[in-house]
């Protein structure tokens, strides 16, 4: 797919462009109209009423803060909206509640029952996926058009199951599949009105963004190797004595797992957001709406990465009163670099799809599976 | 497009710059999104039209003019506004309240409900389990077998199930080592390395059998498992929108606030063993030998340390004295 090239432009040199705001070539941005003070109300609101109503409110909660975001995620000075019923999602909630509960009580009362119910569990969650992206795309509206998604259970369970479970097992050497095909399930499923996604990221453009994350985890393990090769050789004569296994010395490995605990965190935690933002703008920049209008992510890996880390340790320091500013400044950074380009005049192009109206009434019954966006 | 919308008696209806009506519908059928911040209401009409504004103020006003003022009750909260910081102050509150009182008590009463089958289902197929897996054929000697097993009867007898409530057996540990477990139906195992471990010293063992009959006596297993069950729930509540990141640190919180728990219950297991002990006449400070032994054999002396599931040997040796010392300085 030829169309796909523009997208490897290194994202850090994008910063260049960010200036201007308006790169070649007609890209329109979405953008972020919400603030942090209006959605730290939504937000202590949705926690308080939860925890009043023991948790049955989470269901509504979830309603507000998507109606919240969505809403305020604007494409053309329109924003787009959230249709669900809280009473959808609480019904959707408690199947799948009730499916953990019956899981984990087969599973203490015959252990040996265990993998039979594993097995099945692998064609559950698949089923439960497809249904969660389903729902979650046709009460997304835009326009007073819905998106739909069409995949099917065989699909997520190759890109939600396989792939994970094979870049698992070769130390996420093929992690890059594993994200091409979960974009191209997701990607290629999706509808808008009566017209389809596409997309088609190129491997080659994905063992790209990998390379750089892959380089971080071997040095970060190179060094926590490092640290606790020093820690042994410093300890090893103190513990060959055994009575001499000081109090500080208890402390002092104490310390050190915690540290390399934390390190290995952060450098785990790092190199997967890294990644997070790299195959994003791969896929993202591969797709197309309606085979002609142009997809675009432009993040630069840094700076989304630097956003993710400082709104985690912030939220963290603040005990999460600071949670509401921290996600609208994400949702503000990804909004800003995440564009589409019409191919024509976009009043003609909408209204055509206006007209065709949506493949799905929007008196559909259907309930939420897992708590699962795109 | 731009219009405008205005009410006709039972009707609200829209119309176009030119005038015309464009859509209309009873009031009672039309449909009015609720206020989230600033986003722009839609009203949808029954044909299926809708008419978008940001103008949320005067649909408000409106709607209050109705009598439903009420659908806009949430969004009131949710204004920035100093009554924000009490939300906060009682979000926090209640969320601490719930972790202290609310779920301790959901615990007993889901211990208190649980049948007695549920324990003994389980007992049985971890029993298996580890029968099948790790445990081999005990190899001691029936004289050595005999000894343990009526000083374990003697004091069985006297624990609040009663002797019938407990049945010992013996394997050998192979993987797990000198180990001594309860599972909670009252299913007792002992390895075979811990009472060569032991060596000549039945009373010890004993000791030991008595700790394990607190945990079942106890209930500590199943109160472990609701607790965690509770505490990852208490999670998943109030962490609907804290970020990924946060929410795996409160779950290793969770896991550490856990490991107290257990390292409470290993306590309170080593004090129904020394009560046991002096109940049955026998020697409450058997118990505290064995931690010397571990102490010394296997050269364990760690502390109490937050990342354990037991509390440190030495520690654990000195309250089992200290409770003994107290116990027979009461007068009887």
């Amino acid at each position: 797919m030829a169309l796909s090239e523009p997208a490897t432009v290194p994202a850090y040199l994008d910063r260049r462009n960010n200036f201007g705001r308006s790169p070649a070539g007609g890209f329109q941005r979405l953008s972020f109209a919400g603030s942090a003070s209006e959605y730290f109300g939504i937000w202590i609101v949705n926690i308080l009423l939860t925890i009043v109503t023991l948790g049955i409110y989470s269901a509504w909660a979830k309603v507000r803060r998507n109606r919240y975001f969505y809403g305020n995620t604007v494409l053309l000075s329109r924003g787009f909206e959230y249709h669900a019923k809280g009473g959808q999602i609480l019904i959707g909630r408690l199947i799948v509640f009730a499916y953990l509960i019956i899981y984990n009580v087969v599973l203490t009362v015959m252990p040996l029952a265990g993998g039979a119910l594993g097995l099945l569990f692998f064609l559950f969650v698949p089923w439960l996926l497809t249904r969660g992206l389903r729902f979650s795309a046709r009460v997304t509206s835009y326009r007073n058009v819905r998106f739909d998604f069409v995949g099917r259970t065989g699909g997520a369970f190759v890109a939600f199951i396989v792939g994970p479970v094979l870049a698992a097992l070769t130390l996420g050497i093929l992690a890059p599949l594993a994200s091409r095909w979960s974009y191209r399930y997701i990607g290629n499923n999706l509808r808008y009105g009566r017209k389809a996604f596409a997309t088609d990221p190129a491997l080659g453009a994905i063992y790209k963004t990998w390379l750089p994350s892959a380089a971080m985890i071997l040095l970060g393990l190179l060094i926590i190797g490092a640290i606790i090769a020093i820690n042994i050789t410093a300890m090893a004569p103190l513990i060959d004595d055994p009575d001499a296994i000081s109090d500080e010395l208890q402390a002092s490995i104490g310390a050190l797992t915690v540290l390399i605990y934390v390190l290995m965190f952060a450098v785990f935690g790092t190199a997967s957001l890294f990644y997070r933002a790299g195959v994003r703008n791969v896929a993202w920049s591969a797709t197309t709406f309606d085979g002609k209008h142009r997809l675009m992510s432009d993040l630069s890996r840094f700076r989304y990465t630097w956003i993710a880390v400082s709104n985690f340790v912030i939220t963290l320091v603040t005990l999460g009163l600071m949670r509401p500013w921290a996600a609208v400044r994400m949702a503000s950074y990804v909004n800003e670099h995440t564009a589409i380009r019409f191919e024509g005049e976009v009043g003609e192009i909408f209204s055509a799809i206006e007209q065709e109206g949506s493949a799905v009434g929007a008196e559909f019954m259907d309930i939420e599976g897992f708590d699962f966006g795109f | 497009m731009p219009s405008s919308l205005a009410e006709a008696g039972e009707r609200l209806t829209v119309h176009g710059d030119a005038g015309a009506e464009l859509s209309g519908g009873k009031l009672s059928a039309v449909e009015i999104s609720p206020r989230v911040g600033a986003v722009p209401r839609r009203i949808t009409f029954p044909d299926g039209s809708l008419f978008e504004t940001g103008d949320n103020d005067a649909i408000d006003r409106f709607l209050t003019r109705k009598g439903r003022g009420r659908e806009g009750i949430i969004h009131r909260m949710e204004r920035f506004h100093p009554r924000l910081i009490a939300f906060v102050a009682a979000a926090i509150l209640l969320g601490a309240l719930i972790y202290r009182f609310a779920l301790p008590a959901l615990v007993e009463v889901a211990v208190a409900v649980t049948p007695p089958v549920v324990p003994r289902v389980m007992s049985v197929s971890t029993l298996e389990a580890l029968d099948r897996t790790v445990l081999g054929d005990s190899e001691l000697d029936e004289a050595r077998r005999g000894r343990i097993i009526e000083g374990f009867r003697a004091i069985a007898a006297l624990s609040a199930g009663g002797e019938g409530d407990y049945t010992l057996n013996f394997r050998k540990g192979g993987a797990i080592g000198p180990n001594a477990f309860a599972l909670p139906d009252g299913t007792l195992i002992l390895t075979d390395e811990l009472v060569e471990l032991a060596g000549n010293d039945t009373e010890m063992i004993v000791g030991v059998l008595a700790h394990e009959i607190g945990h079942v006596e106890l209930k500590h297993s199943l109160r472990q498992i609701y607790r965690a069950a509770g505490v990852a729930a208490l999670i998943m509540l109030i962490a609907g929108d804290i970020g990924s990141g946060a929410e795996d640190v409160l779950v290793q919180g969770g896991g550490l606030l856990s490991l107290s728990y257990s390292r409470s219950a290993e306590a309170a297991a080593d004090r129904h063993s020394v009560e046991l002990m002096l109940k049955a006449g026998r020697d409450p400070t058997a118990i505290a030998r064995f931690f010397q032994l571990i102490e010394t054999k296997l050269e364990d002396h760690s502390e109490t340390s937050i990342f354990s599931t037991h509390p440190g040997t030495p520690e654990r040796r000195k309250a089992i004295l200290d409770l003994v010392a107290e116990l027979r300085a009461q007068p009887r």
